[in-house]
């Protein structure tokens, strides 16, 4: 008689796993001016998502002292499901780079260095990026969909920043929250605002990326001690 | 050397004008007394060095995860319009809260690989989804509810140990739905004692409608046919019958995804032969229900363990060390802890169906009854149809011809648990007799009579015998004695074995136990035969009680007279009354 108990205590994968090399470095470069100081007139391109496929694609960098910067790119269904994590390994910026980058470092590691990498890197088609950092919003350099910032997931002095602190940009309302994009894109997520009705929160997802990296951290750290 | 000139001083005021002056005749000077020349000194040239710093660049590597089933495993949507509307008010209310605290799915430590810890940790809080009306359910879960069904979902061994009253068995059903849903598990098969098989069937109808579900009983050939059919994914067995068909459970063919086992310490015991049946089930995931995980010693753990992970604990292991291996596979709450997301009175309503012996009684006698009453004619009077009803609701406690009783099975089982863990509980009836009836069944668990043939003086003694006594855990009472003037706020559970006519002294003797003081929150399990008078007469309460609320809703009367009225009476029966019109 064959007994079977607990066989596959280990859940199925769920999914395929990819390890990347890491990406060419782009020439140090001065923060380029913001593309929101500059009033373009809207464009409304023709190629709109449909609304079955609609996607959306939370970006986040998690900065911790003790191992660096880390991005995070989560992208959800129009449900709030999860489609695909993409994470990176910490940077972690030398002294000389503090010193020579100076106050804009920071928007260097984010949109040059991590959003743009993790971008190039998500196989799902994205139909809206949205950032909770305003240095996220320079990634739309890198991707031809609408990138927003979720302004009640931003934090400046424990309080949301205001709408109108990023000149040239206006608000569209999505799932409860307010999402600022600059006007030239405007029409156009005002056009697929509506396929998000089923999201249950605009904001949370940032925190999921979190508490992903927190755990690919964790592994990661688990894995080295193992090998020391 | 040189030579100062003064003029003579005339008087003290003019020394502050005294002057000096050099005189060039009798002076010199260093060009005189030493040659002037220049000579010139060469300085070699200062040349900069450049020190090159290098600034390496920036650069990380990503990790990627594809999660392609993620988008199935919501049960489909209600289309009933009143929930659909639900569930767009639910939207249009939505506003992000920074500081809730949401039901997140948390993979167990047994999940190794990241990209099965991140499939579950990336799942959206499961609060949300229900306040966004895409996961629905026929009452709102309460939120340590949807904790209990985050801890199940991902996990392939686990146990659910809160304390009785909670809602373990919704809280299984909910998870088995959504698992079933997301295609996780297809097959799943629930084991619990005898008289709760009813009680599952009934609530997985309440709470996963859309799951077919089967009991397996019948003859032998029967079972088997049911055993192996694949149509229905959730299987309901009991205890006793896993024994009689161990044979065709242990066959190659077949396999569960799933077992759960309802009241798990009956497992306790590792040598014991249901033990043993059960955990020859092939299966892939284990989950344990039980508000009672350790009765006696430690190694009642072990026992329930030997079923989820065989060999995980050993028998004789120190406390401490059963304590850290087993955290992260138990999930218990108790009342006091959850006590902020519950209300201070907890109704079960235990809808129990009669024992076929009860019901072939119940129907002769009913059938008898009404065509008696409708004999009498202009006769008719309300105290016939008292009777008529006093008589059905005694065949709904016990058949008089067997003293089967489907109440009683139930009623044992939720007094061992209560027993089990050190508590203390209520029982309430109006009759002596099933009082009498009652306390024969429950005599392991010690127990204590207060009713009208308790002599008045004896009661205080009773009293404080249930009080003191910790081997007594249950107090038999009659409403008309039990329901005034005592407390009994020592007791968290509160059983109503038959119904009352009148809510508010049914409230009464909830209230014995539920006193300001009380000791925590007090679960109150009404039961109810189905399809019987009981359940005519506690559908009209309901109704009125509704009207009352509806009409009263700011009211904070504890107590309302909301009993039958005369012609409601008539109406159990469709019965018209002698002076009046037929009601309905």
């Amino acid at each position: 008689m064959t007994v079977k108990v607990n066989a596959g205590r280990k859940p199925k994968s769920t999914g395929a796993v990819t390890t990347d090399s890491p990406a060419s470095f782009l020439a140090i470069e001065t923060p380029q001016t913001s593309q929101f100081l500059f009033a373009v007139s809207e464009r409304m391109p023709d190629n709109l998502p449909k609304k079955n496929e609609a996607t959306i694609g939370y970006f986040t960098v998690v900065n911790d002292e003790r191992t660096g910067w880390t991005g995070g790119l989560l992208v959800l269904d129009r449900a709030g499901r999860p489609l695909e994590f993409q994470c990176t390994l910490p940077v972690r910026p030398t002294r000389a780079h503090e010193i020579l980058f100076g106050p804009t470092l920071r928007s260097h590691l984010v949109a040059q260095v991590i959003g743009k990498l993790l971008l190039s890197k998500c196989r799902t088609p994205l139909s809206l990026i949205c950032c909770d950092l305003p240095e996220g919003l320079k990634v739309e350099s890198f991707t031809k969909s609408p990138v927003t910032l979720v302004l009640e997931a931003t934090s400046q002095d424990r309080h949301p920043i205001s709408a109108d602190s990023i000149s040239g940009s206006e608000t569209v309302s999505i799932a409860g929250a307010t999402f600022l994009v600059a006007m030239e894109r405007h029409a156009e997520l005002e056009a697929i605002a509506d396929f998000y009705n089923d999201l249950p929160d605009a904001v949370e997802p940032f925190e999921r990326i979190r508490e992903a990296v927190k755990e690919a951290h964790s592994q990661l750290s688990r894995q080295n001690s193992e090998a020391a | 050397m040189s030579f100062f000139s003064t003029r003579p001083r005339d008087t003290p005021a003019d020394a502050s004008e005294l002057t000096a002056e050099i005189d060039p005749l009798h002076s010199w000077v260093t060009e005189s007394m030493f040659a002037v020349d220049t000579c010139e000194l060469s300085l070699p040239n200062i040349e900069p060095v450049a020190l090159p710093i290098r600034l390496p660049k920036l650069t990380t590597q990503v990790r990627g995860f594809q999660f392609p089933d993620a988008a199935r495993w919501i049960p489909p949507k209600s289309s009933t319009p009143d929930q659909a509307g639900a569930a767009t008010e639910a939207k249009k209310k939505r506003k992000s809260d920074p500081n809730r605290k949401h039901n997140r799915i948390k993979p167990p430590s047994d999940i190794v690989k990241l990209q099965d810890r991140l499939y579950y940790l990336l799942q959206p809080p499961l609060d949300l989804l229900v306040g966004s009306g895409q996961l629905n359910f026929p009452f709102e879960p309460f939120p340590y509810q949807l904790d209990g069904m985050a801890f199940l979902f991902p996990r392939y061994a686990g146990i659910l140990a809160d304390e009785m009253g909670l809602g373990k068995t919704m809280q299984a059903i909910s998870t088995i739905r959504l698992l079933l849903c997301s295609g996780e598990v297809r097959s799943v098969l629930l084991v619990c004692p005898k008289p709760l098989v009813t009680n599952w069937l009934r609530e997985f109808s309440v709470w996963a409608p859309e799951i077919p579900i089967a009991a397996i009983e019948g003859s032998s050939a029967k079972r088997e046919f049911q055993w192996r059919s694949p149509q229905v994914p959730v299987k309901v067995a009991n205890y006793e019958l896993l024994m009689r068909d161990q044979s065709i459970l242990t066959d190659d063919s077949m396999h569960f995804d799933l077992v759960v086992l309802d009241e798990a310490q009956r497992i306790k015991n590792r040598s014991s032969t249901t033990s043993t049946v059960v955990r020859s089930i092939p299966r892939t995931r284990s989950w344990a229900l039980t508000g009672t995980p350790v009765e006696n010693c430690p190694d009642d753990l072990v026992g329930i363990f030997e079923f989820l992970s065989p060999g995980y604990l050993k028998p004789g292991m120190p406390m401490p060390q059963i304590a850290k291996h087993a955290g992260d596979y138990i999930l218990r709450r108790t009342k006091d802890m959850v006590l902020d997301d519950m209300p201070p009175k907890l109704y079960r309503d235990a809808e129990l169906d009669l024992t076929p012996e009860q019901w072939s009684t119940y129907e002769a006698a009913e059938k008898e009854g009404v065509l008696y009453l409708e004999n009498l004619e202009q006769s008719l009077t309300i105290q016939h149809v008292f009777e008529l009803v006093l008589r059905l609701k005694q065949i709904c406690n016990f058949d008089p011809v067997t003293g089967s009783s489907a109440k009683l099975e139930r009623l044992v089982a939720d007094v061992e648990e209560v027993a089990a863990s050190g508590k203390k509980a209520i029982v309430f009836s109006q009759w002596v007799k099933s009082l009498d009836k009652i306390r024969d069944a429950l005599e392991p668990f010690g127990p204590l009579e207060y009713h009208g043939k308790i002599p008045q003086k004896k009661r205080n003694t009773v009293i404080d015998r249930f009080k003191n006594d910790p081997d007594s855990h249950v107090i038999l009472m009659s409403y008309g004695a039990g329901s005034v003037g005592l407390n009994l706020q020592f007791c968290e559970y509160v059983f109503l074995f038959d119904r009352w006519w009148n809510p508010a002294i049914e409230d009464q003797a909830i209230n014995r136990a539920h006193r300001l003081g009380a000791a925590g929150a007090v679960t109150v399990t009404k039961m109810m035969a189905m399809n019987t008078i009981e359940q005519r007469i506690n559908d009209v309460l309901d109704q009125k009680r509704e009207m009352f609320d509806a009409l009263f809703s700011s009211s904070e009367t504890p107590t309302r007279n909301v009993g039958l009225s005369r012609e409601e009476i008539f109406g159990l029966f469709d019965l018209r009354a002698p002076c009046g019109k037929k009601v309905a």
